[in-house]
């Protein structure tokens, strides 16, 4: 089909992980059944930072969840909910200040506490991750091409010439035109939307099975961003990688994730589909959130509904609900103890104990 | 000490209550021709080239009305607004505020108009003085053009902290790193307006800041033009954002300005190519978020602004581009609906234009379909 | 809030809405940091020693020693350092020679600071011409072998505590004028200078009450690493014998004199090397930790 732009308006095809790469990974799909594998578990993961004043921040309190192979994750916050430190700590880049407890599995080999070595080797090999300024992340004094190389060589045992012809094929599959050329060319002669895609070639270099997404497609253009986006799921759907994306956006997760993680305050306090997610939103904190974001179909000077307050501070812990404070729903028991995380309806987990119970009337 | 915050309210639909000026008074802004260029320089101080950030922009903007400006890297929308402002002046055109061209005016004769105008800048830490208290920033303006006692002045500042939500007993005193973003724009904000300024420039006012926070921001922008009748020329990449705030919108594309006209007309019915991948660009959210696959996704990259294409600059990029596009620059002209001006040889039609900002699953694919239009 | 290790590895996502500690807890922590407090005291009672004490106790003179008393060893009584070869207590020699370096320090810090700092703002600000010729005649200055032109100046006035300041500025004034000049530079786009502008400030009042106040703890740190140079540079003023006149003591001059000494009686030397070696690794460690803690800011 196309468009009146002539684009190409293609139904995508359903998800099927691995499908073109079979020998290399497992044949599922996400969901595919109680014995799949879960590519990434995280259990009860608590990351506290001690500052140089002593102040302690709690950033992320006890979160829990899983990643399938192939599966498309989104995990929202506004900032200082704790997304881009849960990301770092699988990444397992978090600096020596952070104290980090509980669990990472990865494919069953636990993370936390591992030596430094083996991180090297977990990064970019098994996780990889691209981050929200392309500008920071490549070297501007090192061609693009040397880049990859350096990257590819780092966990593929290839020499040289072969390590560049990887190179232009990677290029070559971030749809950088003429890549040939490009190998040659620094960063900045090349525009944002072109360096993220070299830093996605170069995090797919060595094939990981997750990639972490860290706000990356906030600094760019909506345009450029779109197309980011539909790269990231083609590449996703041709390599069999899991993808995890961190954001603020709730509309860019609806749009391309497959299910939502809400975090707020150090911890996850709705997890669902994303369908599920807008359609029977159940956490007051995120349907403020939906509420608070313009849309294009609203009416223009109407005042958005919003709640007042900030994001509690993170170095008390409270007893009760972090987000009893600015709840409007908020009751007694709210302030007194706080909600555990649990599945209450099927696939849609929440932590609350006044939940938002209708459904959202459908927009005109 | 609990900051007063002037949010938490529920949908209203009433817009322009209390003395707001209706949409459509007299012209405040006349802005003809204006074309600002960047000369720049290779290592050695030697002149490399000739950027020209905005070229040929022309648009009026009425009192109580807030015109929103949108654009992507390299738009020259922030450019734009700072040429509006003079600083710098731009290279060639007109700046026509309360009938006077502000352009080649001496800093002495600007500094009535400097009252009437004012700008809000997107980054509220860098817009702000580290090292001023809360009190001295805001009082600053009223400081410069000598108004008022002491005491006077006190009492001007800290009514303006509390109409944008601030205790002036708590937060008179501090620094701006004891703010929070949010507050310190509100910051921002009562200083911009403690002169009592006509005609407030946004540049970006909330993207740095987070989405419950931005609303809360947007939601005093909105009470502060109603209740103290001011105009906006709000300027952003969030294409759903400005259509919150604005009662028409300019799109622009490297400089040039693709379409303007009513808020409604642009987004039911751009006519615009741009202007229509922009839209469809927009990740939405809601049970009625627009599934991937109708999404557009707009081609290649942009050019580079110092060697922007001749004629028609979206042309490289424009599915529908023919001979005619490279030959001719395209103008603005009236196309449809009063008011609705766009620069293309071949604007979309009122059918291909589909409510693509409806949030209405709009199917694109059959040619030649009416897509539903509601109202 | 907003968590360190975002600031480290990545750009910040959008700003939280949570704000950063208050004033109690910043005094607090400048006291904390051992970095900043240990050079501070050391020089503070440097200073105490050499301009109050003194006044309080009764040193021997530092001059006019008798013969009687020459070549006395190190902690003799009422000689702690001993005496020189013609009979001066060391000690008072050290405290009265640290006086000079104290004073010649400062106050060529002090001359740079505002003459130089004031022609780096006004070249910044203004740009232009004035940019343009401010800047090629302090180049000059800066072109030269920076020693030579001291010795000249020097020469050419006559030695005096006050001609060796004189000449010292010469060259403090250039290098304070470059910092401030490039500190201008970088604020005078700030947007909250922009603002200012915006609002009809006056110039003047802008660089006095945005550009000076933000760039001040710049040029401090600069004046407190620059104020080591300077005494390092009167030290080897007095060694070459272009210092302070005689018999006036300073410690550049009592190494200088001591270096003859040196296989019989190397405490001579030793003794103000330590001195000059702890007030300048002071200095600098305080200047170090200064910026440190504000660059974080």
């Amino acid at each position: 089909m196309a468009g009146p732009l002539g684009q190409r308006v293609g139904r995508r095809a359903a998800p099927s992980a691995g499908a073109s790469s079979a020998e290399r990974h497992e044949p599922v799909s996400p969901g595919s059944g109680p014995d799949a594998a879960p590519l990434l578990e995280v259990s009860d993961l608590r990351v506290r930072f001690r500052s140089r004043d002593g102040m302690v921040v709690n950033a992320v309190q006890g979160i829990s969840f899983t990643v399938e192979p192939g599966q498309t994750l989104a995990i929202i916050g506004e900032s200082g909910s704790g997304k881009t430190v849960s990301a770092y700590a699988l990444m397992g880049l978090l600096p020596r200040t952070a104290q980090v407890s509980g669990s990472i599995r990865f494919r069953g080999v636990e993370i936390v506490a591992l030596g430094e070595k083996a991180l090297q080797d977990h990064r970019g090999r098994n996780v990889a991750m691209v981050f929200q300024n392309p500008e920071r992340s490549l070297n501007p004094t090192m061609q693009i091409g040397d880049q990859i190389t350096e990257a590819v060589r780092q966990h593929l045992p290839l020499g040289r010439r072969q390590a560049a012809d990887r190179a232009v094929e990677l290029l070559r599959m971030v749809r950088i035109p003429a890549p040939e050329r490009r190998c040659h060319e620094y960063p900045h002669q090349l525009s944002g939307g072109m360096r993220q895609r070299v830093v996605i070639a170069i995090a797919l270099a060595c094939e990981p099975q997750l990639l972490i997404a860290d706000e990356a497609t906030t600094a760019l253009d909506v345009t450029t961003q779109a197309q980011i986006m539909e790269l990231l799921l083609d590449l996703q759907r041709e390599l069999g990688t899991a993808l995890l994306m961190i954001s603020h956006d709730l509309a860019l997760a609806a749009s391309y994730a497959e299910e939502v993680l809400v975090m707020y305050a150090g911890q996850v306090v709705e997890r669902a589909s994303a369908t599920d997610l807008f359609a029977r939103v159940r956490m007051p904190y995120t349907r403020a959130l939906i509420d608070a974001v313009p849309r294009a179909d609203q009416e223009s000077h109407v005042l958005l509904p919003v709640i007042g307050g900030r994001p509690p501070d993170l170095s008390a812990v409270m007893p009760g609900c972090s987000f009893a404070p600015r709840c409007p729903d908020a009751q007694q028991d709210c302030r007194q103890s706080a909600p555990p995380l649990e599945e209450h309806e099927i696939g849609h987990w929440w932590a609350c104990w006044h939940p938002c119970g209708t459904e959202r009337p459908a927009d005109a | 000490m609990p900051e007063v915050t002037p949010e938490a309210t529920p949908l209203t639909a009433a817009a322009g209550t209390g003395p707001a000026l209706a949409a459509g008074g007299d012209l405040l802004l006349d802005v003809r021709h204006l074309v600002q260029e960047f000369v720049l320089r290779d290592y050695g101080g030697a002149k490399g080239g000739v950027l020209q950030a905005v070229s040929d922009v022309s648009f009026e903007l009425r009192a109580g009305e807030t015109l929103g400006i949108v654009g992507e890297t390299g738009s020259g929308k922030s450019t734009l607004a700072r040429s509006v402002i003079q600083a710098p002046p731009p290279k060639q055109g007109a700046v026509i505020f309360q009938g006077q061209d502000l352009v080649g005016l001496s800093p002495r004769a600007m500094k009535p108009v400097r009252r009437e105008l004012q700008m809000v800048f997107q980054d509220p830490f860098t817009s702000l003085d580290p090292k001023w208290t809360v009190s001295r920033i805001v009082g600053e303006p009223l400081t410069a053009y000598g108004l008022g006692s002491r005491r006077e002045r006190r009492e001007r500042v800290n009514s303006l902290l509390e109409l944008v939500g601030l205790d002036p007993a708590d937060y008179g005193r501090r620094q701006p790193r004891e703010l929070s973003g949010g507050q310190a724009q509100r910051v921002a904000i009562a200083r911009a307006l403690v002169l009592e300024p006509k005609l407030i420039l946004c540049d970006e006012p909330v993207s740095s800041l987070d989405v419950l926070v931005q609303a809360q921001v947007l939601n005093l922008l909105e009470k502060l033009r109603s209740e103290l009748g001011l105009s906006y020329l709000f300027i952003a990449h969030d294409l759903a954002l400005v259509k919150q705030v604005s009662d028409r919108v300019a799109v622009m594309y490297l400089g040039k300005l693709c379409e303007i006209g009513p808020v409604r007309d642009i987004y039911r019915q751009p006519l615009h190519p741009y202007t229509l991948a922009l839209l469809t660009s927009i990740p939405s959210a809601g049970p009625s978020a627009r599934k991937r696959e109708a999404r557009t996704v707009i081609r290649g990259e942009l050019p580079s602004p110092l060697d922007p294409p001749s004629s028609c600059r979206f042309r490289t990029r424009c599915p529908r581009a023919q001979e005619r596009c490279a030959a001719e620059a395209p103008q603005l002209r009236a196309v449809g609906s009063e008011g609705h001006l766009v620069a293309c040889h071949f604007p979309l039609s009122g059918r291909e234009g589909t409510s693509a900002g409806s949030g209405t699953s709009a199917d694109t694919g059959a040619q030649g379909e009416p897509a539903a239009i509601k109202r | 809030m907003a968590v360190p290790v975002a600031d480290a590895l990545s750009p910040a996502p959008p700003a939280g809405d949570v704000a950063a500690p208050g004033r109690r807890s910043r005094t607090r922590g400048l006291l904390r940091t051992p970095e900043i407090t240990i050079p501070a005291a050391v020089l503070l009672l440097l200073l105490f020693f050499c301009f109050v004490w003194p006044h309080i106790y009764p040193v021997p003179p530092p001059t006019g020693g008798s013969i009687l008393d020459s070549g006395l060893p190190m902690w003799s009584p009422g000689h702690i350092f001993g005496t020189d070869n013609v009979g001066n207590d060391i000690m008072s020699r050290i405290l009265y020679g640290g006086q000079v370096s104290f004073e010649v320090a400062a106050a060529v810090q002090a001359i740079g600071l505002v003459i130089g700092g004031a022609l780096g703002v006004i070249a910044g600000y203004f740009g232009g011409p004035v940019d343009s010729v401010l800047m090629r005649v302090l180049d000059v200055f800066i072109a030269f072998p920076s020693l030579v032109l001291i010795l000249a100046i020097v020469d050419s006035l006559g030695q005096s505590e006050l001609n060796v300041i004189y000449a010292l500025a010469a060259f403090s004034i250039p290098a304070f004028a470059r910092v401030s000049r490039a500190a201008t530079l970088r604020l005078r786009d700030q947007p909250f200078v922009v603002a200012a502008r915006l609002s009809s400030v006056k110039s003047w009042r802008i660089i006095s009450g945005h550009l000076v106040p933000n760039m001040m703890p710049q040029l401090l740190t600069f004046s407190l690493l620059g104020a080591a140079v300077v005494i390092i540079l009167e030290g080897a003023l007095d060694f070459l014998g272009y210092g302070i006149p005689d018999p006036a003591p300073s410690w550049g001059k009592m190494i200088a004199n001591g270096q003859t000494m040196l296989s019989v009686r190397p405490s001579l030397v030793i003794v103000p090397s330590i001195f000059l070696f702890v007030t300048v690794i002071c200095l600098n460690l305080l200047g170090d930790g200064l910026r440190a803690r504000w660059e974080v800011r």
